[in-house]
């Protein structure tokens, strides 16, 4: 490096050094802090990592056993299933792995689920419990997403599907090797949570609601979607179901979600018609059921369930045809 | 590749750590072929378009100087200057004329025209090299420079990565030759270049996108219909996005350029200490103000010819400038206004300075009257920012139609907390930066100092910036 030797240059070089190597410092730091952090003290990350072992683990169970059914979906299921209830009515003929994150949407799980089939799980249904909207929205969850449900060739194949730039693609690889990159929005809200006033609210209000594709094109999105899930199950003996949880006003949405998805062969349960279902069994945010809307839809969806499964043609998966 | 991403880094450090090793000839082609990376990584295909553009500017150039005795020389300058123009006029305004003219046709009762439109692709920073190609062909053809000889020198003038995308504007009289001569590594100024960057990604990462959040529910209509409180929020909300989005840019952007030895000029100087519109135009995205200054208002005739032409001219340069700014009838509106009140203000108040030259101090102007007219010169500004900000002309006439309505909600104040949290600290820096002069916050301080605030920067960068990625709003220009 040709440099000029004055006094105060070669300060200056010492202190951009300096710099330098505490940015370093402070970037290792982060990170380590954001590990500890978020494996000491997130829920979510605790609770997911816990059902994805869980969920790895399902295996197809022997003749007249339950049947292995893993059930994934975002905050809708994880407000509006009560799992231990799920659990009790539907013990008899059925096994429940569940993992719900909240704000995942149709590639977080289309991806998620490639890696958990080839990290070992085999269940004998897969349920995916997505309102319509996120289910034919586009993108991935950019926080735990890519951390915990992703595999380096998931991000690349969910990044190309969404759309996204290479310096977005970037982004999302490096979210998925960086606890404090996938964790910092996080820790942001967190920040603002107390220091702004009703921040929730404030946030709740600012994200806006999703658009819903209209006429053909929410159908081939619907449809090339449905099947390409379908396909990632069957090759893996699993039987997919779909289930649309309520939400207000989307029981329009709904039955059109059903109409694709009898037309692509894949089951779709609507436990309850979102149309019968008052406010009153919403929370505040008008999304998400509260604990009388999630006894409801738990017994709906258990019997649903039940029904759908235990009266279906068992489904043999290809290492017991191979066996 | 986005200046507030991870891979922009990755990219930066092994450049910098190379380019400092390697001869004066051997760093003007590794940076040309980074340059070219840098824009290719965003879309290989427009490289062509760049590289070709560069090439036929360069040889006209070769033409045009005032010592040549070519007799075509000023057919080689219009053709030029028609041919730039035409380029960007294509990718940048075709969809958007053919949209209007079909739109105009159709409001008269003649249908059925066959639509020829086609969706073009805006290229990345095409208006911003089509101004430097310009400014290039117009000083050689004046005779302020040579015309480079060197097809590599001229080529990383257009292309040198830090520019190349959203400014701020290189005068050719000014970077040219620091691409022409050797530069030699000074430490001060490397330093000083981390600290711009560090400056940078705060105004951009925990300024602008948290104020980004306000601005688009506030546009967005999730905050309810408009009233005068969305109003407000919106638009503050919206000045402090574009303030901190596009000076941190630039900031980010001046301070690579001097990773490099290069030195860019000041693209902001604290807009929203302005006390009139004609001082928020020289603090205000100067490279493009003076750009417009010496190659549109001047030619034009400027304000030598009476009030009545300076009052056109600036409102044909205003407009103008609104157009550059994007393909939409909103940011024609947007030039308007700013045109008509650079006007009024130029009939009250005589220029006593051109516009991009340093700002006076105002000796004779009590501590509250220039307060009132900073206030009224950020408010004016932020009416503006209605069409410049709204998709359409309707919207931001429906946005500006909820002002005499005041209903409350109590999640207003929840906002307005939020803007204040990240507008006082880039407006409390903008007071430090107006009493200093310096080129960014606390420059003067002593190393150890600038070196723990750094530090401290990281961490609020840490702590504060969101998850996504938000582009630069000037990067759609």
């Amino acid at each position: 490096m040709r440099s000029s030797t004055s006094g105060s240059n070669s300060v200056a070089l010492v202190y951009a050094k300096m710099l330098c190597g505490i940015c370093a410092i402070l970037i290792i730091a982060l990170e380590v802090v954001s590990n500890v952090l978020l494996k000491q003290y997130s829920g979510t990350y605790l609770r997911v990592s816990q059902q994805y072992v869980q969920a790895v683990g399902s295996r197809p169970s022997n003749p007249g056993g339950p049947a292995s059914v893993l059930m994934v979906g975002n905050s809708l299921l994880l407000a509006g299933v009560d799992v231990d209830r799920l659990q009790q009515l539907t013990a008899t003929s059925l096994r429940i792995y569940p993992i719900f994150l909240e704000a995942t949407t149709y590639y977080d799980w289309l991806y998620g689920l490639r890696r958990l089939f080839r990290e070992g799980a085999r269940p004998q249904v897969v349920v995916v419990g997505l309102p319509v909207s996120s289910f034919l929205g586009n993108g991935v969850r950019h926080e735990y997403g890519p951390l915990m449900l992703f595999d380096a060739r998931e991000v690349l194949d969910a990044s190309s599907d969404s759309g996204l730039d290479r310096t977005a693609t970037s982004n999302l690889l490096l979210e998925h090797w960086s606890t404090f990159w996938d964790a910092r929005s996080i820790l942001r809200a967190q920040i603002l949570r107390h220091m702004i006033p009703h921040f929730e609210d404030l946030f709740m209000l600012a994200r806006g609601k999703p658009t819903i594709p209209q006429g053909a094109e929410f159908d081939r999105i619907a449809s090339s979607r449905l099947r390409r899930l379908r396909e990632i199950c069957e090759a893996h003996g699993a039987k997919l179901i779909l289930v649309i949880p309520p939400t207000p006003s989307s029981d329009s949405v709904a039955r059109q979600m059903a109409t694709a998805s009898r037309n692509v062969g894949v089951e779709t349960l609507v436990p309850i018609n979102p149309a019968v279902l008052s406010t009153r069994y919403y929370e505040s945010d008008e999304t998400h059921l509260n604990s009388e809307g999630a006894a409801l839809f738990t017994s709906a969806l258990a019997t649903s369930l039940c029904k759908k499964i235990v009266t279906a043609e068992p489904v043999t998966s290809p290492d017991k045809k191979a066996g | 590749m986005l200046f507030d991403s991870p891979v922009y880094f990755v990219f930066l450090i092994p450049i910098v750590l190379v380019y400092w090793r390697l001869s004066h000839r051997a760093q003007n082609i590794f940076l040309l072929v980074a340059s070219y990376f840098f824009y290719g990584w965003w879309d290989w295909r427009f490289l062509a378009l760049m590289i070709g553009s560069t090439t036929v500017d360069f040889l006209i150039a070769q033409k045009i100087a005032p010592g040549r005795s070519d007799p075509n020389r000023k057919k080689w300058f219009i053709f030029s200057l028609v041919l730039n123009f035409s380029i960007l006029g294509v990718f940048k305004y075709f969809d958007f004329f053919a949209g209007s003219f079909l739109g105009a046709l159709d409001s008269l009762g003649i249908h059925n025209i066959p639509r020829l439109l086609i969706r073009i692709i805006l290229p990345a920073g095409i208006s911003f090299y089509t101004f430097q190609e310009v400014a290039y062909i117009v000083d050689v053809y004046k005779g302020r420079i040579e015309a480079s000889r060197s097809f590599f020198d001229y080529a990383l003038f257009i292309s040198l990565f830090p520019h190349l995308i959203a400014g701020p504007i290189q005068r050719p009289v000014h970077l040219l030759p620091q691409v022409q001569k050797e530069r030699s590594f000074d430490a001060e100024r490397f330093f000083d270049g981390l600290m711009l960057i560090f400056s940078g990604l705060i105004r951009k990462c925990v300024i602008a996108d948290n104020c980004a959040l306000l601005a688009n529910a506030a546009f967005g209509g999730q905050f309810g219909p408009s009233n005068f409180w969305v109003v407000l929020i919106g638009t503050y909300a919206f000045a402090w996005q574009v303030y901190g989005d596009f000076s941190g840019y630039s900031d980010i952007a001046r301070g690579s350029a001097q990773l490099l030895g290069f030195h860019f000029m000041v693209n902001f100087r604290q807009p929203f200490l302005a006390h009139r519109l004609q001082d928020f135009w020289r603090r205000w995205h100067i490279s493009l103000s003076t750009w417009l200054r010496d190659y549109l208002y001047i030619p034009l005739g400027g304000s030598a010819y009476g009030q009545w032409k300076t009052a056109r001219n600036l409102s044909i340069t205003m407009v103008l400038a609104g157009l550059w700014h994007g393909a939409n009838w909103t940011f024609v509106v947007f030039g308007a206004i700013h045109g008509v009140v650079l006007s009024v203000e130029r009939y009250f108040f005589p220029a006593k300075t051109k516009p991009g030259d340093a700002v006076l101090p105002l000796r004779s102007t009590s501590f509250f009257s220039l307060w009132a007219q900073r206030i009224l010169t950020f408010n004016i500004f932020c009416l503006s920012l209605a069409f410049f900000r709204a998709t359409s002309l309707a919207s931001a006439v429906q946005l500006l139609a909820g002002l005499s309505n005041f209903a409350w909600r109590s999640e207003y104040a929840s906002a307005f907390v939020m803007l204040c949290l990240f507008s006082i600290p880039l407006f409390l820096a903008d007071l430090l930066l107006e009493a200093g002069n310096h080129e960014y916050a606390f420059a003067a301080a002593p190393y150890a100092v600038r070196t723990g605030l750094a530090a401290a920067a990281l961490v609020v960068l840490a702590l504060f910036s969101g998850s996504s990625l938000n582009a630069f709003v000037y990067f759609r220009f």
